[in-house]
């Protein structure tokens, strides 16, 4: 009996707490909203970086999955030791012609090469295309990239240096209007060249920025038309029949590129592999790098905001310790009086949290458009925004609230 | 439990302070007992040692040495939670300068020692405000305490110390800070309630106070001068 009705008492005291503690924090209003502010500010820049985080996390898989996992990039050089755009040019028709005939597994194998700072006409329409990319046959494929009308590059196309092009989504809109832009003509500086598919809109780029701006023609037009050297690439996309087998896919089109560009044992690859896998590696270690940087800025904010709390608490404590001593002569036991100093720690993390949250997405939505980083919300930033306030509650209000319950009440009653 | 006898027993109670190196003793051997429905009133100069005998008798100190029974269970060896609980139970408080919280209404003010016990609150806040109605006060529910007089704000905590039922109501000094006029109201309640069966033990050093009382204790130096 005894049992039981202290059971229903120790169920029942959390909630009058609660509401003593509603009655006090909104008493004491300015002090409370100090410490809402302190705390909101550490969980805005904890929203901020699990949300960043996770946007860092969808865009690597986005880029992932463009790039495909059956998929080789091979770049000129070796990109650790040079800059982009300062790459040695070493990759030759010949190494495509090799790898096409003799390595297994590889189905495509489509050349790349770049030009940047071009402009295309249409009518009056005029815009820069910052990358014009001359390719092989079967471009749109080799890239999983859907054209959303008319046709591919053909092998056709290649050997006789064909006046023909692909057009990302964004250029076609900007030089074509809404018509579509199959079969017109369009000039490329002074070369016309007329449309024979357009690509669909795809919206990212592993750099950052927009690729639907790209023009593709064939790679002779390119060194033909455009005054380029004919022997060498900057890269080569090669697409594997089997997924399941990258690696030794990728160590076979190593040694094979070796082989053509007869390097020795002991000399370092002229060229560079790249695979899902590595770049996700890349990603992952970039995102490492954000996560350090932003979760001590985070950790700093946190703790900083637990410290204005565990002031305010102290100061508040010591004011009220009439009250304190007031409760404890009334019946109050020290677990109540703690609870009490804690209960009103946690509602204000909780509201520091709620407006952290919303300061944070705010902030988030700021730096997207700014394109700074992006930004994914989630339930999970949800919960853990409201775990780590609670934490920090519990973590800062323990000692205030340690102390007023060690108060002696008939000296806390005369205010000593 | 609540076996036959005294309300409360005393047996050479002793209370000393440490200050440095010294023991100051303050009560040096107080033996006692009040019985059910008597109203006590301690007196005595300041110093004397009155307001620690009635910390003592509250469960808010404990003595340095002696035996205390409470309702004939000795209180020694009680954990401080016990002690809340019998503060919260059996025991109601009165001070000398109130001690309402001031951010509350005056019925929250009443059913605060409630809050810390087992009644449900539907029945704390109907038994508030009868008790209210029954000081005078049943107009003023609401009101905070800085919105009523000294002698409103008295009334609202005896009404507090009520809300439990209290076995035994404990006053220290409560009119020490009211006017005669308003003195004169509170002790008239406090004989209502000691009428109803309660027992009062209340610390005054003035004679008028303690005239309301049927038994005077008199204290001097921490002992029993005149009982």
């Amino acid at each position: 009996m005894m049992a039981w009705s202290s059971l229903i008492e120790i169920l029942r005291l959390p909630g009058r707490l609660l509401r003593m503690a509603a009655a006090a924090l909104w008493a004491y209003k300015l002090r409370s909203a100090f410490v809402v502010c302190g705390v909101a500010l550490g969980i805005a820049s904890l929203t901020i970086i699990v949300a960043a985080v996770d946007g860092a996390q969808r865009k690597a898989l986005e880029i992932v999955s463009f790039f495909g996992p059956d998929a080789a990039f091979v770049l000129g050089g070796d990109i650790r030791s040079r800059a982009v755009g300062q790459r040695n040019l070493t990759l030759s028709w010949d190494d495509t012609r090799a790898i096409r005939q003799s390595l297994p597994g590889a189905y495509l194998v489509v050349p790349m090469r770049a030009k940047s700072g071009l402009t295309a006409h249409y009518l009056e329409n005029q815009r820069e295309i910052p990358i014009v990319v001359g390719t092989a046959a079967n471009y749109a494929e080799a890239w999983n990239w859907p054209l959303s009308e008319g046709r591919d590059l053909a092998t056709e196309d290649v050997e006789h240096g064909a006046k023909v092009c692909l057009i990302g989504d964004t250029a076609a809109r900007e030089l074509f209007g809404n018509a579509s832009p199959i079969g017109r003509t369009l000039f490329l500086d002074r070369v016309p060249l007329q449309v024979i598919g357009r690509l669909a809109y795809r919206g990212l780029s592993g750099g950052g920025g927009s690729i639907d701006d790209r023009i593709i023609l064939p790679i002779t037009t390119l060194t033909q038309r455009f005054n380029m050297s004919r022997k060498y690439f900057r890269a080569l996309r090669v697409k594997f029949r089997d997924a399941a087998n990258m690696p030794a896919n990728i160590e076979g089109l190593r040694s094979l590129l070796r082989h053509q560009h007869r390097l020795g044992p002991g000399d370092k690859d002229d060229f560079t592999i790249l695979t899902a896998d590595e770049i996700l590696k890349f990603l992952s270690m970039l995102k490492g790098g954000l996560v350090i940087f932003l979760g001590v800025t985070a950790l700093v904010a946190v703790v900083v905001g637990g410290f204005v709390l565990a002031n305010l608490f102290y100061l508040s404590v010591a004011e009220r310790t009439v009250e304190i001593g007031l409760k404890m002569a009334l019946g109050a036991k020290k677990r109540a009086i703690l609870l009490q100093i804690l209960v009103e720690a946690v509602v204000l993390t909780l509201l520091g949290a709620l407006l952290g949250m919303a300061l944070g997405m705010a902030m988030g939505q700021l730096l997207e458009r700014l394109g700074v980083l992006q930004i994914l919300f989630s339930w999970k930033v949800f919960f853990l925004s409201l775990a780590a306030a609670v934490a920090i509650g519990v973590l800062f209000g323990l000692k205030p609230a340690r102390q007023a319950a060690a108060l002696d009440p008939i000296a806390a009653l005369k205010g000593l | 439990m609540n076996g036959p006898g005294a309300l409360i027993a005393l047996e050479e109670i002793t209370r000393s302070y440490r200050q440095g190196e010294q023991t100051i003793p303050v009560l040096r051997g107080i033996s006692l007992t009040i019985e059910r429905g008597e109203f006590v009133a301690l007196q005595g100069p300041s110093g004397s040692g009155k307001s620690t005998l009635l910390h003592i008798l509250g469960l808010l100190d404990r003595p340095s040495g002696g035996r205390y029974r409470l309702l004939g269970d000795d209180v020694a060896g009680l954990p401080d939670d016990r002690l809340s609980e019998l503060r919260n139970r059996t025991l109601g408080f009165l001070f000398q300068s109130f001690y309402l919280v001031p951010y509350v209404s005056a019925l929250e003010n009443v059913i605060l020692p409630g809050l810390y016990g087992p009644t449900p609150g539907r029945v704390l806040r109907e038994r508030a405000e009868q008790l209210l109605t029954q000081v005078g006060l049943g107009d003023r529910l609401h009101f905070r305490p800085n919105q009523l007089s000294g002698g409103q704000q008295q009334r609202v905590a005896l009404a507090r110390a009520l809300i439990n039922d209290p076995q035994l109501l404990l006053a220290d000094e409560p009119t020490g800070q009211l006017d005669s006029t308003t003195s004169v109201e509170i002790l008239e309640l406090l004989a209502t309630i000691h009428a109803q069966g309660r027992t009062i033990v209340l610390v005054t050093h003035d004679e008028a106070t303690a005239a309301c009382a049927q038994r005077r204790i008199v204290l001097h130096d921490g002992l029993v001068v005149t009982d």
